[in-house]
């Protein structure tokens, strides 16, 4: 054995080396890679063709009979106002959403991190419960919470102000998913921005401090560069879960009143229940290219190197 | 749970049989016969010896639990038959129907929801009901119906459920009214309840999901239907359902009944704190009731038929039988379905599962006929009627459910949303 490997090049050793590694490698990425091509590039490849025809359940036995359609399916999603509503609403949901969950999220990762020394494991654990509790739970608390005489009216009542019926007002609704979207993800952003504060080095808040620097300069001036790949790993990440605004309206309105909690998720599962596949294909493509664009849009603005 | 299930039945796993078609389209491969070789009207005969070799049946929430319980007494009687049930949760089986249609794995028979046998009979994937293999007039008429697609059935009633009117009796007393035959006796009633302490009388959804089960049978009761005579074009704008429309929003803006909806488990708790006075629903909320109200309360409640106007007509689901075309064991598989349609055995089946029998003289059994909840069911079984089963149902129902919202929100007048209903509805088509 130590014959044969001194006897080959430094140089060649490593590359066989190389080659292995590279052969391990694919070895343990074949699994995910054929799972990958079957069960979600098939699918999705198919669903696109198929948001070109006129699919839906009476050609399931006869695949044959659809008719392409070209972009007759796009053409009348933007025809129906309630496909445009649930857009309007996906959109107000995310860019409503997406800071307010951040600016809270950094702000209780910050007071983790510096401030409360003593309970910080409880405060940590009560910011991440809402992530890992199941959707329906929530639902339950909410709209205990979200009544015409919940909790939230009666907190409202003491200062003298009444409070609407929350889940069945045109106005209100929206605005309370929103709230408790936001609740229930300053969790998971919490942790990454406590994991990203954890990586700025002290040295420059301590050179920052003997400069004279107060808390808010350091935080402008140290804090948010250093934490800005975190903060476009958050952003995208959150706006691409705004976006694929279901569970909320799924569970606590149904997309009411009046579609004033529509959102396109909702308006697609909507479609496939009836049976229009392909046109709910349709609308499944045009909510991706709006994530994939939001993305691109995130990484431009937040990913540029000064 | 709502039995009478309808569109909302969980549909991610819908991608996945969307997936499943497009991948045949593009593969090029995939069946080539199907709906388009209809058979005879009706199919062949079934004979009455005994059924032999294996059925698949699938059937859904709490009937694929307890069916094995009544199958095995089948396989009893029919030694050399083997009846496999699988229960499939109401959630997933819309779209595992649809899956097992597109990738031709259907099991022999199934279970479906009433509502759904228009949208699956298009896809040519059932088998016409055999010519005499059950007696159509046994069956209630409005039941029956749910299985007529074009004129052809598709398939048995296996049970039924039907609305009615849930009151407080204690409320009712004190105030001094009587349960209501008509439209006008409902109003008297139902403020009766409410000078009796109900906060609201009447509970209605104000539009929303399935809302349309509500509003339609007060159109039906003065005569309006969904379609015309031949049932090609939809009449959702005519007077019947101007009326109809107008007299259910008046419940709301007279306040007697709160614009809100509520959710599986509000309704049953506000009817029981007295909150509510009464409110329409299925067979299934007498024993919730009976279970979340304690043994006091059973004197509190009661049921009657709906009231109306020329009819007393409310609305019927439940849940049918179909055999799949592909099916390699046609004779036993309509055997078994016509010894589930048997008076007798369709008595033990609500021993075994609290389904009300889709037969009308398994009615007769003093299991039903004395029990004073079940027979109010029985008699309003007579006057019950289902929505026409056209694939589009789902759709056009949404549509009636959006629009009678923005009437009893005041976002729209009744000509508005009907004419709104209409249009859209007439675009949607009846998808035959």
């Amino acid at each position: 054995m130590t014959a044969l490997a001194t006897s080959v090049p430094p140089r060649a050793r490593a590359s066989r080396r190389d080659r292995r590694m590279t052969l391990t490698a694919w070895l343990f990425a074949t699994p995910f890679v054929i799972l990958f091509a079957v069960f979600m590039a098939g699918p999705i490849v198919a669903s696109f063709a198929m948001s070109f025809t006129d699919l839906t359940t009476r050609d399931l036995e006869t695949p044959f009979n659809v008719d392409i359609v070209g972009f007759d399916n796009y053409i009348r999603l933007f025809q129906d106002p309630r496909f445009t509503r649930s857009l309007i609403n996906t959109f107000t949901f995310t860019l409503v959403g997406v800071p307010l969950t951040m600016a809270l999220a950094l702000l209780v990762a910050l007071a983790l991190d510096k401030g409360i020394h003593r309970f910080r494991t409880v405060y940590r654990v009560g910011y991440y419960a809402p992530v890992v509790t199941s959707i329906v739970a929530i639902a339950i608390v909410w709209r205990f919470i979200l009544q015409p005489d919940g909790l939230l009216n009666g907190f409202l009542a003491w200062f003298g102000i009444q409070g609407p019926n929350w889940l069945e007002s045109t106005t209100w609704a929206l605005p309370s998913l929103i709230m408790m979207a936001v609740w229930r993800n300053i969790g998971t952003l919490m942790v990454i921005f406590l994991a990203g504060l954890q990586s700025v080095p002290r040295e420059h808040h301590e050179a920052a401090m003997v400069d004279g620097a107060n808390v808010f300069q350091r935080f402008r001036a140290i804090t948010i560069p250093a934490l800005r790949p975190t903060i476009l790993f958050a952003a995208v990440i959150t706006g691409i879960g705004f976006l694929q605004f279901f569970e909320e309206p799924y569970v606590m309105t149904q997309g009411g009143p009046l579609d004033a909690t529509l959102s396109t998720a909702m308006y697609t599962y909507d479609q496939f229940g009836f049976g229009n596949y392909a046109y709910a294909s349709a609308a499944s493509y045009v909510l991706f290219i709006v994530i994939v664009a939001l993305a691109l849009i995130q990484f431009r603005l937040l990913g540029r190197k000064d | 749970m709502n039995r009478t299930l309808t569109r909302r039945s969980s549909r991610w796993a819908a991608a996945g049989a969307v997936a499943l078609v497009g991948t045949l389209v593009l593969a090029g491969c995939g069946r080539t016969d199907g709906g388009g070789s209809a058979g005879p009207e009706a199919g062949d005969s079934v004979d009455d010896s005994p059924a032999t070799g294996t059925v698949d049946v699938w059937a859904m929430g709490n009937e694929g639990e307890v069916l094995g319980e009544l199958a095995a007494q089948f396989e009893e009687e029919n030694p050399d038959v083997t009846i496999n049930v699988t229960a499939v949760p109401w959630e997933s089986a819309h779209d595992r129907i649809a899956t097992a249609i597109a990738g031709g794995e259907t099991p022999d028979i199934s279970m479906l929801g009433t509502t759904w046998v228009g949208e699956f009979a298009a896809t040519g994937a059932f088998e016409p009901t055999p010519e005499g293999l059950v007696d159509e007039s046994s069956f209630f008429e409005g039941s029956w119906d749910t299985t007529i697609v074009d004129e052809v059935a598709y398939g048995v009633p296996w049970y039924v459920d039907t609305r009615v009117l849930y009151y407080r009796t204690d409320l009712a007393e004190a105030a001094g009214v009587e349960p209501p035959a008509t439209w006008d006796e409902l109003k008297t009633f139902t403020e009766g309840l409410q000078t009796a302490g109900a906060k609201w009388g009447l509970s209605l959804p104000p539009g929303g999901f399935d809302s349309w089960q509500n509003v339609t049978p007060l159109a039906w009761q003065q005569g309006g239907e969904i379609l015309n005579e031949d049932g090609t074009e939809f009449t959702l704008d005519s007077p019947e359902w101007q009326e109809a429309f107008a007299y259910y929003a008046s419940f709301f803006e007279e306040g007697i009944s709160e614009p809100v909806r509520l959710e599986g488990g509000e309704i049953e708790q506000k009817f029981i704190n007295g909150e509510v006075g009464a409110f329409y629903s299925g067979p299934y909320h007498v024993s919730l009731l009976l279970d979340q109200g304690g043994e006091e309360f059973a004197d509190k409640f009661g049921v009657a038929m709906v009231p109306g106007e020329e009819s007393r007509t409310s609305f019927t689901g439940g849940g049918n039988l179909a055999v799949f075309e592909d099916t390699e064991n046609r004779d036993a598989s309509w055997k078994f379905v016509r010894w589930l349609s048997q008076p007798e055995t369709q008595v033990q089946w609500y021993d075994i599962s609290t389904d009300l029998p889709s037969v009308q003289s398994a009615w007769d059994d003093p299991v039903f006929s004395d029990d004073p909840y079940l027979s109010v069911f029985g008699e309003q079984l007579q006057d019950s009627k289902a929505p026409p089963a056209i694939p589009t149902w789902a759709q056009v129902s949404a549509v009636i459910d959006q629009e009678l919202e923005k009437v009893t929100r005041g976002d729209a007048t009744v000509d508005e949303a009907l004419e709104s209903v209409q249009q859209q509805a007439t675009s949607i088509g009846t998808g035959q």
